[in-house]
């Protein structure tokens, strides 16, 4: 059902793997292979950057209100979704896992921050992820490929678990960041190749609603079972800047959120540039809490900002000085879908502190995406801050980090980088090339991403 | 080098208007000494403002304003945490954090405040007695009022009134300098560094009330933002350093501004990946040998505002209420009476470099000689009071008129 729905073609979808179509599929553990500031423009030309761009847009896209002969049709959070099996099962599965978190109760003595029972939950949660990924996951997905297709010890469960796991956060660190969120939507990426969403509707389905129910129907879920945790053990923000980040925790509900509420099209429309969808809030109404408590349980996008007002006291626009300016956008819901984009590109996939942990292995892969083009791109003061791997710099010693003049000088221009799924709306280097003003870094490198109430050095080693 | 009364903070992290309470809680410059331990910037949104007052406060009085250096006094942490950021918001150009960053680079890397007094000066609660003399610590809240006391051989005295604890979790708890009644860290010392067992800290000859004839009654108090290094045994090591510079990826310099005390023996690796964890008996060895009572740092978040570790050794002051408008803490300043007997105060200026003998004139013990009647002395540094302050009220703080344009968003 995928690229066959894709209407005129247009629109990229993630591929899906031909089932039996390649029975020597080799699934590998997946290993870190971003270890400098340096690799991050590497990984920026590899397939798995592609990849996760294109299931992202894929599933912006979808949530998009579409117009029909009937009129606008709007798809919220509580819109009744006709979930196929798969999407069923997984809920299934978050709700296990979130019921684990009361087999961990948060310690209750003394502490710093971030409570040290989330090691419990986070151990709970690895004995069990492969009897839970094999009861919740189709017996035949997990014998994708491999040795005579049938040996799950070939199969996809060593990636898939990889990415699972990650998307809960870090036990060592007692924090979660857009790093762990993104490794989650690389899971679902995951089901996606393998086929798990294929042909689970039940009669005829509209282009995009399979799209729909794994945004609204799994990755909502999976945030408030992350928002839970977040509450149960105080995990910090991984990569906080403080006030300077769109969020402490989360990216993708900005994305899809925005979606959710800009200017309806057809389904051979791309997705709009700006404007809204008749009857949708005002982006202005995020800094009200009355508009946002009355549209958190419908939008995405809400229901972040919500959740930032349980969180946190103070004045709006004070703690999220970015999300508040963003409320100051006359070009509607469009304008900062769009922005959101270019920023997840810039602020989530091209930082290093972020990216970093991500691992690749057959299905997000290091291997370079022969279609990605370089196009010049500008060096943010943050960028030159990253850390450059010795033998690249041929500095030595103490981390390897050119701090000194690199740290203090002006953007300088470098070679790489193209979004290749950007093209699909957006200017290559629009998209790839962030402006430096407004560039918050997720964070530093290092061991420890950086937690917020603990700064992490940017050159530390993991 | 600082002498007299001093009001020691921690971390502000931008948080303008809880500086401001800070202020209203700790009282007026220039009738009160304050000394902040550095982070003032980055993750708040207001560093630069908060930056810029406390550094004209240190221009207008520079003898009654101390700032220390932060490791988020960098040019390479605040790209990352957020200052950077804010000045491009607000200038539109990097050249403010441009300025700030050089500024950075003269910030000292710590500070002794000499002539601490063991004995609380009253404090301005008027409903509570004074404090006896043996009260060890006092923690207050925000108006003054005493909420708890600790006498000099442990134990909590009982106040004359029902105190109200504004901490969530009754706030010191993490301060109770038991000597000799709990299994303290310092147990672990190996015995072989000289570190006893079972006391206060060697070289706080101040703190024995009545005790005697050992000279200094009052330890040097050692200010720093992070720790202490392996490369440094001697505070006059310190003074070597060349510290106009960029915070480097290591050594001493760093340590200085990025270690942090662990319950581990000796030295360890800071999951930080800068500085190092280092354990009771390294502080107390390094108190021993620099004649310190007590080390003041800062650059660990504590709910309850400060913690003392290691019988009293080293305390961690936190000064960012509700730091990141979400982690619920106190926060707290650190103040250290004077003391005025007139001992224990020795000037010693930068230009001392090498010059250990620190209060020998004074009649101070040689340094580096374990004293038996030091040995002897229970007890846990000069007379501390700390004063609880939760963030500032956010009703008068109004609203930005217009929205940045967010370039994302162009």
């Amino acid at each position: 059902m995928a690229s066959s729905q894709a209407g005129p073609g247009t629109f990229p979808k993630l591929e899906i793997l031909p089932r039996g179509g390649n029975p020597h599929w080799t699934f590998l553990r997946p290993a870190k292979r971003i270890e400098s500031g340096g690799d991050v423009e590497r990984f920026l030309t590899s397939r798995a950057y592609r990849d996760i761009g294109i299931f992202v847009l894929q599933l912006n896209r979808a949530l998009c209100p579409r117009k029909l002969p009937t009129g606008t049709k709007t798809f919220t959070l509580s819109t009744p979704r006709n979930d196929p099996e798969s999407v069923k099962r997984l809920q299934g599965l978050l709700t296990r896992i979130e019921a684990i978190t009361d087999e961990a109760p948060p310690d209750k003595g003394p502490r710093r921050f971030g409570n040290v029972a989330f090691r419990k939950w986070y151990s709970l949660l690895d004995e069990r992820v492969d009897g839970l990924l094999k009861e919740f996951l189709p017996a035949g997905l997990l014998k994708f490929g491999g040795a005579g297709g049938s040996s799950e010890e070939k199969g996809p469960l060593v990636e898939l678990r990889a990415y699972f796991l990650g998307g809960f956060g870090s036990s060592q660190r007692l924090d979660y960041g857009t790093g762990h969120e993104l490794s989650f939507v690389a899971f679902l990426g995951c089901l996606w190749k393998l086929g798990a969403f294929e042909g689970g509707n039940s009669g005829e389905t509209s282009p995009g609603e399979i799209e729909r129910s794994i945004v609204l129907g799994v990755l909502e879920p999976y945030l408030k079972v992350v928002r839970r945790l977040i509450l149960t053990y105080t995990l910090e923000p991984a990569g906080s800047h403080g006030v300077w980040g769109l969020d402490d925790h989360s990216f993708m509900p900005y994305i899809f959120g925005s979606a959710q509420l800009t200017r309806p099209i057809t389904e051979t429309e791309a997705m709009p540039l700006e404007g809204s969808c008749p009857g949708a809030p005002k982006p202005a109404d995020i800094v009200k809490a009355a508009a946002v408590a009355a549209h958190r349980d419908d939008n995405m996008y809400f229901s972040a900002v919500g959740f930032i007002n349980d969180v946190k006291k103070g004045p709006f626009w004070e703690h999220s000085p970015i999300l508040f300016d963003v409320s100051g956008i006359k070009d509607g819901w469009g304008k900062i879908n769009k922005g959101m984009v270019k920023m997840f590109n810039a602020e989530v996939l091209s930082k290093f502190p972020v990216v970093q942990h991500f691992p690749f292995g057959s299905l997000f892969s290091w291997d370079t995406d022969p279609n990605a083009v370089n196009v010049p791109v500008v060096r943010s003061v943050h960028m030159t801050n990253q850390p450059i791997a010795s033998g690249v710099s041929g500095s030595s010693g103490s981390g390897g980090v050119g701090i000194s003049a690199a740290s203090t000088s002006r953007p300088m221009a470098a070679p790489p980088i193209a979004a290749p799924w950007a093209r699909t709306g957006f200017p290559p280097s629009e998209v790839a090339a962030p402006p430096v003003p407004t560039e918050f870094p997720k964070g530093t490198p290092g061991m420890a991403n950086n937690q917020f109430a603990v700064t992490k050095a940017p050159w530390a080693k993991n | 080098m600082v002498v007299r009364k001093q009001k020691i903070c921690g971390d502000i992290h931008g948080q303008f208007h809880d500086l401001m309470e800070l202020f209203r809680v700790g009282g007026d410059v220039p009738d009160t000494n304050y000394l902040f331990m550095g982070d003032f910037v980055d993750r708040g949104f207001y560093s630069l403002e908060s930056f810029l007052l406390l550094l004209c406060l240190k221009v207008r009085y520079p003898d009654r304003m101390t700032l220390i250096r932060g490791n988020h006094e960098s040019r390479q942490i605040t790209t990352v945490y957020g200052f950077y950021d804010e000045c491009l918001r607000k200038y539109g150009s990097a050249n403010v954090w441009r300025y700030c960053c050089d500024i950075f680079d003269y910030l000292a890397l710590g500070a002794i405040v000499l002539g601490a007094s063991n004995t609380l000066s009253p404090g301005n609660d008027p409903t509570t007695l004074p404090a006896e003399e043996d009260t060890e610590i006092e923690v207050c809240n925000a108006d003054g009022h005493v909420m708890s006391r600790f006498r000099r051989q442990g134990g909590r005295i009982n106040l004359i009134r029902e105190t109200q604890t504004i901490s969530p979790k009754g706030a010191p708890s993490s301060s109770p300098p038991v000597n000799g009644t709990s299994s303290s860290p310092s147990g672990s010392a190996p015995p072989a560094v000289g570190a006893p067992t079972n006391t206060g800290p060697p070289g706080s000859g101040a703190s024995g009330s009545s005790g005697g004839s050992v000279g200094n009654p009052a330890g040097a108090v050692l200010c720093v933002h992070g720790g202490l290094s392996p490369l440094i045994d001697m505070v006059d090591k310190i003074r070597l350093l060349d510290r106009k510079q960029e915070v480097p990826h290591e050594g001493a310099m760093c340590d200085l501004l990025w270690s942090d005390p662990d319950e581990i023996d000796g030295w360890g690796l800071s999951p930080r990946g800068a500085g190092f964890l280092f354990g009771a008996d390294i502080v107390k060895v390094f108190n021993h040998k620099n004649d310190l009572s007590l080390i003041a740092r800062a650059h660990q978040l504590v709910m309850e505002g400060f913690k003392e570790m290691f019988d009293a050794s080293i305390v961690t002051v936190w000064s960012a209420p509700n730091y990141c408008y979400r982690c619920g803490n106190v926060a707290a300043l650190l103040e250290l009476s004077e003391d005025d007997s007139g001992l224990g105060i020795f000037a010693r200026s930068n230009g001392d470099v090498n010059r250990s003998d620190g209060g020998m004139g004074q009649g101070a013990p040689p340094r580096g000689v374990l004293m038996e009647s030091d040995l002897a002395r229970k007890g846990g540094g000069p007379a501390r009071r700390y004063r609880v302050f939760q963030a500032a009220p956010q009703d008068s703080r109004g609203m930005p008129a217009k929205k940045p344009v967010a370039d994302y968003f162009l």
